[in-house]
């Protein structure tokens, strides 16, 4: 099946082995990707959200409207797309007269929301369409027993009469995928807790994380699977922050969902862009005899 | 339990009226109006958690009765919401008060009192159509990973829809 990706700005830039884990991985599974020319910002949901609501929407009506002339879904790949572009594409199908004042500013470049696509993160895909059976399949080089802490970050399920993915209280969707690897995955008391990236006091979500690390720690479990490139920056890079803020000491590899999958499909590490995370994934790699 | 137990502030407060409809003004700014303030969007706010000044149910009080100057002022606690959307999850009332508390935020950007990351990435989507920056390390980084290189923005569009003076 055919799907257009929107990998927005963080993926792309930051953290293109994100991009490339999705790339290769989701080729194995059936997964066509159509890349689509001219796709901007989404625009963030957090700041731009916050400056004009209008201007929010009329953005992102621009990008859905390009993937509307081809006529496939969008696939997103970062919970803040995902967050941005589902809720547009929702609120301008349901609200007439929202739809009609941003398409009056969208005439201006030729361009009209119509509504006539959905808006899907990637791995929503991979459980609806593919098929958790047939992600099992692909799999070459089952991940055993690699005990995977689950962080599902929010806009993946929350708000749900927008998302529509999964309970948000007692999600399962990342855990059957993480399970279709080989993998292990782990729940905890704070599995369901916000990374705080959006807080304005650092304070906040310095605390959040480190309690959400100190657990992962206590119970022994070797990484954290997760499928958002800015809950990837609030545990990766920002464990050697809270080390150096707060006397911690930590070394807990966190690791993109699509990157777990194409390593149990067969990718070396390198191919998948491991070797580029601050906190590097070599013990859990040697444990698997994956040589780093 | 009284609803304005926890701010004394609140007893002796007059209810600005006018806030009302500076409020309403922008995109989903009423629904504040639909809150009987049983406090179901406390418990699991992790902001709330972490800090006990920030709580979105005296969040939605002080908008119905028009604390305009705390709610919207530069040091203002609505900037430490997480966007989590679990008080959306809890409200027996479908307030959602994160949209409420993101239409307060479109109000003191109006006002000029937002944190300047809000302009900053306004900025950056306006004259590069992205919030983040492409060098010659991500070029070869892609390269390294077999994506092909990253195409350009049309920011002529992204002007016009945006309607810059
Ligand atoms: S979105 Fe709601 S629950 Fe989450 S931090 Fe903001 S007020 Fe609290
Ligand atoms: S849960 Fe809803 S009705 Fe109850 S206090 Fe919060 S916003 Fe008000």
């Amino acid at each position: 099946m055919k799907y257009i990706p929107f990998f927005g700005c963080m993926m792309t830039t930051k953290y293109p082995q994100f991009e490339a884990a999705v790339r290769k991985s989701v080729s194995h599974v059936g997964m066509e990707l159509v890349d689509v020319e001219g796709f901007t910002c989404c625009p963030d949901p957090i700041y731009f959200q916050a400056r004009d609501k209008i201007e929010w929407y009329t953005i992102a009506a621009r990008n859905i409207s390009l993937a509307e002339d081809l006529g496939h879904d969008i696939i997103t790949t970062c919970s803040g797309c995902t967050a941005t572009l589902s809720e547009v594409n929702l609120v301008l199908k349901e609200d007439e007269s929202l739809r009609k004042e941003v398409n009056d500013r969208l005439k201006e470049i030729g361009r009209e929301f119509k509504g006539s696509i959905n808006v899907r993160h990637a791995i929503t895909v991979l459980r609806d369409d593919i098929g958790v059976d047939k992600v099992a399949q692909s799999v070459k080089y089952p991940l055993n027993d690699l005990k995977v802490a689950v962080h599902y970050g929010c806009h993946l399920l929350k708000p749900s009469r927008v998302m529509r993915v999964d309970d948000p209280d007692r999600p399962q969707i990342l855990d059957a995928l993480i399970k279709a690897t080989g993998a292990v995955p782990v729940h905890h008391d704070l599995t369901l807790l916000c990374c705080g990236k959006a807080c304005m006091d650092d304070s906040i979500p310095d605390r959040m994380v480190m309690d959400i690390l100190d657990t992962i720690q206590e119970k022994g479990v070797e990484c954290m699977g997760l499928i958002c490139p800015t809950c990837f920056d609030s545990f990766d890079v920002k464990q050697l922050i809270l080390e150096r803020k707060y006397n911690k000491s930590y070394s807990i590899p966190i690791i993109y969902y699509f990157q777990l999958l194409g390593l149990a499909q067969g990718y070396k590490p390198q191919e998948v862009g491991l070797h580029l995370h601050k906190i590097k994934p070599d013990p859990i790699l040697k444990g698997l005899e994956l040589v780093a | 339990m009284s609803p304005t137990k926890n701010d004394p502030a609140i007893e002796k407060f007059d209810i600005q009226f006018s806030f009302r409809e500076k409020l309403n003004s922008v995109a989903e700014g009423f629904r504040h109006n639909y809150c009987y303030q049983c406090g179901a969007c406390v418990a699991d706010c992790p902001a709330n958690n972490y800090d006990e000044h920030f709580n979105p149910r005296l969040i939605m009080l002080k908008a119905i009765l028009g604390f305009e100057e705390e709610l919207l002022g530069a040091d203002s606690e609505i900037w430490n919401c997480t966007n989590c959307y679990t008080c959306s999850e809890r409200c027996p009332q479908d307030v959602r008060p994160i949209d409420v508390i993101i239409a307060l935020k479109n109000l003191s950007v109006l006002q000029g009192n937002a944190p300047p990351i809000v302009g900053n990435i306004y900025n950056s989507v306006l004259q590069t159509g992205t919030t983040t920056k492409s060098s010659s390390l991500v070029d070869r980084r892609r390269k390294e990973l077999g994506l092909s290189p990253l195409g350009s923005y049309p920011i002529d569009e992204i002007q016009k829809i945006l309607k810059v003076d």
